[in-house]
């Protein structure tokens, strides 16, 4: 376990698919040198196959005796989808408008569908997904190499990529599978909460975009902080599939509200709710009771009273509010630690703990770290 | 008669102990071993000895395909020899795989084929070399690997990031377009031969600082491989300036999605370069002391499958390594230390955090302490046999 925990929380009931978070990573992270096919932020469709296909069912995580289970490792073409593109340089020439591989896979191939029968009880929502930065990740229990590491300092679970050797163990490991292969460097790559945004007290660049504002983003000890209130004060916001037992730290606020289903008719059938309550406990176990329960009695009393700090923090005023990443914090970890305060990885194995000579570290601005050798 | 069937299984057991592969003779020859590849001239005159590769079973890993395909995998046999001249040391391996595996680029599941030779650091006392797989505390070993891959494109660290962005998104076209993904292409190393030194496998560091030079080859021949390895007889992590030497081999097959702690891997062999020193050769191949018989018995009254899987018919067990393999790679000398010293080696590439229930060392003062218990109080006759039982633990050859 980290000293502190950076832990993010989405509001589904505010969450309009529209994929702004997906695109903001894609441009920022994963859109070259072998993680095109790489999401990670998704928004799946849910019920649906989700990304990649049947996540749920490729196995890792911990059964609850705390023994790491085995998984799958996903395929490309059949399981995340192959990122196409289009002949445009050739359209000049008059050749019709073609893509460049027969797509017959991909991410959110199924969205919005749902299930039920439309226009009786058909229903979907939108479940975005970056990784949980768990508290106890199943990669990092896969990785025989003891590449992955947890930041002491925020909780971020990260890829050591000098030390990864592309056996993608973690894959098997991660019961979410956000943890993805790059076949161009033969290394496994992940989410990194975009902590060198993090570390300069910008958000990730999924929470900062979304129109919706549905993402909330601080450490959970902050008590003053809105995640820490979702989380342990009002107990609204639930990790997703706990029972893997990796104490994830992305959390939920469950969707809420639903339409009333149809009659054969065509009549709303009075009390009825389409959204099926097993659906959420199967996502988000028991608790989901309670925290509906309390979203709707904080709706009420805020209907009635106008009060409602709990309904207060879901219209998600101002971002100043919703990120509380105070970036002193990590330049004060970083000057404790004798570190640059962009270094990416702990220093553990850079130095190059049985190399005499250790790796150079190239930045961009601030000047290169040299390594040292032997400890 | 059931004494007598006893009798009959212990001398059978025994004789299969004692089928252990022997000593390789390496050749000295005058000519460059530089770039050896294996049609290079420097094999003519070279001995080749036949050593077993046991499939690794000590610790279950957890891809659950890879597993499946792995279920009661037999022992591969390869054929080596050795040459060496003043300066540098070569070994060709040649082993039997039907199917040439390529880790593809455009695939997330596909592995390669590949070997690995390995070194110790230090092997004055042939009876605590370095643990087989990949060293241990205290214990460093050296490793080649060499591995079939399309390219590779290793972040290398010197500032090409003008180069990693995705082609359609620079603000070229044309020629300019197809110079940057020449440039691009250029940067990509299909070669994946990677050096590596350790104590043990999660301490494993890669040589990148040019510390270590050696040159490693793998061609695919008539349903096998021949895999090439030079490098110096000395630098700063090994001396191999010695009467006999202590070298390990693996292999890895992709179709059976192989990749490290999934492979086939020798014992300690020794490998003779000059004759006389018989010390390093006895201990690695020498007769094994003890009743095979005796030590299942025994091995079976002092409950060693309590924590340990034995034999491929016994359950799994994670509170200790699995030892249905442990004959084929494991030294009677690593074995006997084990039982009377267990703290000396602790298996390194075990993750507790994977299985919090099933602690197979706990920490003190940084070290690595076994939760075994030390059977240092055993008579050495019972010793013997436990050691004689445990070296026929392993998988038959295809």
């Amino acid at each position: 376990m980290s000293k502190r925990q950076l832990a993010m929380v989405m509001d589904l009931n505010k969450c309009i698919g529209c994929q702004t978070c997906t695109v903001a990573c894609k441009t920022q992270w994963t859109n070259r040198n072998g993680r095109e096919y790489m999401y990670w932020n998704n928004v799946e469709t849910y019920p649906g196959t989700g990304y990649p296909k049947n996540w749920m069912e490729l196995g890792g995580g911990f059964d609850a005796a705390g023994d790491l289970q085995p998984g799958v490792i996903p395929n490309l073409e059949a399981d995340y989808g192959v990122p196409w593109d289009y002949n445009y340089d050739a359209l000049q020439g008059g050749a019709s408008f073609e893509p460049n591989v027969e797509p017959t896979w991909g991410p959110n191939w199924d969205e919005d569908e749902g299930a039920g029968v439309f226009p009786q009880d058909n229903y979907f929502f939108y479940l975005p997904r970056i990784c949980n930065h768990c508290t106890n990740p199943g990669c990092l229990s896969a990785c025989p190499r003891d590449a992955i590491f947890k930041r002491e300092q925020d909780g971020v679970v990260l890829v050591d990529l000098d030390r990864c050797q592309g056996y993608r163990y973690c894959i098997a490991g991660c019961p979410y599978k956000k943890i993805y292969f790059n076949p161009k460097i033969s290394k496994s790559e992940k989410c990194i909460l975009c902590f060198p945004r993090i570390e300069q007290g910008l958000p990730p660049a999924c929470a900062q975009q979304c129109v919706g504002r549905i993402r909330f983003v601080g450490f959970l000890d902050d008590e003053e902080g809105q995640v820490h209130k979702l989380v342990n004060k009002y107990k609204v916001a639930i990790g997703l599939r706990t029972d893997y037992g990796t104490q994830p730290n992305v959390y939920y606020v469950p969707p809420t509200e639903s339409p009333a289903k149809f009659d054969a008719d065509g009549k709303i059938i009075e009390g009825s709710t389409r959204l099926p309550i097993e659906e959420l406990e199967k996502l988000f176990g028991p608790e989901v009771h309670g925290a509906i329960k309390t979203l709707k009695a904080e709706m009420k009393k805020r209907k009635e009273t106008g009060e409602s700090e709990l309904m207060d923090i879901l219209i998600a005023y101002q971002h100043s509010d919703m990120f509380r990443l105070d970036n002193n914090y990590y330049n004060q970890v970083a000057k404790e630690n004798g570190q640059h305060p962009l270094a990416p990885v702990d220093n553990r194995y850079i130095a190059g703990k049985h190399t005499k000579t250790g790796h150079e570290m190239k930045f961009f601005h601030g000047g290169d770290i040299k390594a040292g050798g032997h400890h | 008669m059931k004494k007598l069937t006893s009798t009959l299984l212990a001398a059978a057991t025994i004789a299969s102990a004692l089928a252990a592969d022997t000593a390789i003779n390496a050749l000295k020859v005058s000519g460059s071993l530089d770039k050896v590849t294996n049609t290079s001239a420097v094999w003519k005159g070279a001995k080749f000895s036949t050593v077993t590769l046991y499939p690794q079973t000590t610790i279950k890993m957890n891809d659950k395909n890879a597993n499946e395909l792995n279920v009661d995998a037999k022992a591969v046999k390869a054929e080596v020899a050795a040459v060496y001249n003043k300066s540098k040391i070569a070994f060709l391996i040649k082993w039997p795989d039907g199917t040439k595996s390529v880790q593809q680029s455009g695939k997330t599941d596909t592995y390669g084929d590949g070997f690995a030779v390995q070194f110790a650091s230090n092997y004055s006392n042939p009876a605590e070399l370095p643990y087989i797989g990949m060293g241990s505390a205290g214990r460093q070993a050296v490793i080649h690997l060499q591995k079939e891959t399309a390219k590779t494109y290793e972040p290398n660290g010197n500032g090409n990031v003008g180069t990693q962005v995705n082609p359609n998104q620079t603000d070229l076209f044309d020629k300019d377009l197809k110079a940057f993904n020449k440039t691009v292409d250029s940067l990509g190393n299909a070669d994946y031969e990677r050096s590596f030194v350790g104590e043990g496998f999660r301490s494993m560091t890669e040589i990148k600082d040019g510390s270590s030079q050696s040159s490693s080859n793998m061609t695919y021949v008539k349903k096998g491989w021949a895999g090439t390895l030079s490098r110096s007889l000395k630098d700063e992590y090994v001396d191999l300036n010695a009467a006999a030497i202590p070298v390990a081999f693996a292999v890895w097959d992709g179709d059976k999605l192989g990749r490290n702690g999934l492979k086939y891997l020798t014992s300690w062999t020794a490998v003779v370069l000059k004759k006389g020193d018989d010390k390093l050769v006895n201990a690695l191949h020498g007769k094994i002391e003890g009743d095979a018989a005796k030590g299942k018995e025994s091995a079976l009254a002092n409950g060693c499958t309590g924590c340990h899987q034995m034999e491929n018919a016994d359950a799994p067990n994670l509170m200790g390594p699995s030892l249905t393999n442990i004959g084929g790679y494991a030294t009677a000398d690593y074995l006997r230390e084990s039982l009377v010293n267990p703290s000396a080696v602790v298996v390194p590439g075990y993750n507790r955090n994977a299985h919090s229930n099933y602690a197979w060392y706990n920490i003190e003062d940084g070290k690595r302490v076994s939760t075994m218990p030390d059977h240092s109080w055993m008579e050495k006759a019972d010793i013997d046999n436990i050691v004689a039982y445990l070296k026929t633990l392993k998988a038959e050859a295809k």
